[in-house]
């Protein structure tokens, strides 16, 4: 698994590669904790090359969610491929935020 | 032997149709790439068994398309290499990324046939195992994880070697049969082996680790153990895992309940792993007061690779 992440002009690029499983989610939990510490109001998750993500790595994503609404940020998933699109409207995370197709 | 299906990554369009006329004149399956992107995406939704790749193109070069190959698909994909010239850092590279061959530019079509034949040559041998899997009616195996070595092994990866290597399953039933395993044996450590609380899960990688290490060093909980069943049955087409372990339980159907009733996004931090366990089975069975967690998942003809 592979994290890549750009601060800029107040927008987060992070772009996640591979399998994102509970024994790497902890790298995603540091590199969101970076965001949460930078300036960025919107976060924008590239998850197209992401294989899958597991129930630990949603939970990263929905803790780092629920402390960056409050200083006002915004999520988005610009692109994803079907398999996580399927995963996070089964867990109905696009009531949260938005998230595209690759 | 079934005519092996061969994928071409070149972003010279001339170079492309050559190398294409000669493996078809070979009777060989051919398929086309133009860059790395769409290489990677090609074998992501189908199946090869050989890759010959140009090391120099723009973007994702042929040493970035191995190196992702290998790390995020943890394939053991043979992929042929072809270049003007290689570096000595390059050369290294390949053989640490564990490629099958490096082909200078420009190409000696009797040497190209040659390699593409040794390749598939070994991969036939190396495929023995798995036509033995394939044509047993079912294959089991079990085991017995001590949590203080949890730590040393991503059981999930373990699972996604075996079953990529012996077994022709989609990409896509592959990844939800590995998140399942990745949400069972996890569980399975984490809470019925460690009992940690929901704040320690939320700590850090480092606090966490420390409190999970000064646990496994209590004997009542070093000498728990979890057990690991898994099981394909090609009789009646069906995929099982199970796992469990010997903590005190939780109410599974308080949360099998929840999970069906739910409209809303959960946002707390339990039960997660339950609904992601629901969805993605066919069949999600608690046993032994929530100790054993069993998953089944057909395999649809279809979704075969």
């Amino acid at each position: 698994m592979n994290i890549k992440l750009s601060i800029e002009d107040k927008i987060a690029k992070m772009k996640i590669e591979g399998i994102l499983n509970s024994e790497n989610a902890y790298l995603l939990q540091e590199k969101l904790n970076d965001v949460l510490k930078s300036d960025a109001t919107l976060l924008e998750l590239d998850l197209l090359d992401c294989r899958n993500i597991s129930s630990t790595g949603i939970g990263k994503i929905l803790l780092f969610y629920k402390d960056f609404i409050t200083k006002g940020g915004e999520i988005e998933v610009v692109r994803c491929s079907n398999s996580i699109y399927e995963l996070f409207s089964m867990l109905k995370l696009n009531q949260l935020f938005t998230v595209n197709l690759g | 032997m079934d005519t092996a299906r061969i994928l071409l990554v070149d972003d010279n369009i001339s170079i492309i149709e050559n190398l294409e006329m000669v493996l078809q004149a070979n009777y060989f399956n051919v398929d086309t790439a133009y860059n790395g992107r769409d290489a990677l995406h090609k074998i992501e939704s189908d199946e090869y068994d050989l890759v010959i790749c140009d090391i120099e193109m723009p973007g994702i070069s042929g040493l970035d398309f191995l190196s992702t190959v290998r790390k995020n698909y943890n394939m053991e994909l043979d992929v042929i290499l072809m270049g003007s010239f290689l570096e000595y850092k390059d050369f290294s590279e390949t053989i640490r990324l564990g490629a099958a061959d490096f082909i200078r530019k420009p190409i000696d079509n009797n040497q190209m046939l040659r390699s593409i034949n040794t390749i598939l040559k070994r991969k036939n041998n190396r495929n023995n195992f798995s036509e033995l899997y394939n044509n047993l009616e079912r294959v089991e195996f079990d085991f017995v994880l001590d949590p203080r070595n949890f730590s040393k092994f991503a059981v999930s990866e373990l699972f996604n070697n075996f079953l990529q290597q012996n077994f022709n399953l989609s990409h896509n039933l592959l990844n939800q049969i590995l998140i399942c395993v990745d949400e069972m044996v996890y569980n399975a450590f984490i809470h019925g082996t460690l009992a940690l609380s929901m704040q320690e899960r939320n700590l850090d990688h480092h606090k966490l680790q420390k409190i999970i290490n000064k646990r496994l060093e209590q004997p009542d909980i070093a000498s728990k153990r979890m057990h690991i069943h898994f099981s394909i049955c090609h009789k009646t087409d069906t995929i099982t895992v199970t796992v469990e372990d010997q903590g005190p339980g939780f109410d599974y159907e308080f949360w099998i309940n929840k999970v069906k009733e739910d409209q809303k996004v959960n946002l707390e931090e339990s039960g997660r792993g339950i609904s992601m366990l629901y969805y993605l089975s066919d069949k999600l069975e608690f046993q032994h007061g929530g100790r054993t967690v069993s998953i089944s998942k057909k395999i649809p003809k279809t979704n075969k690779r």
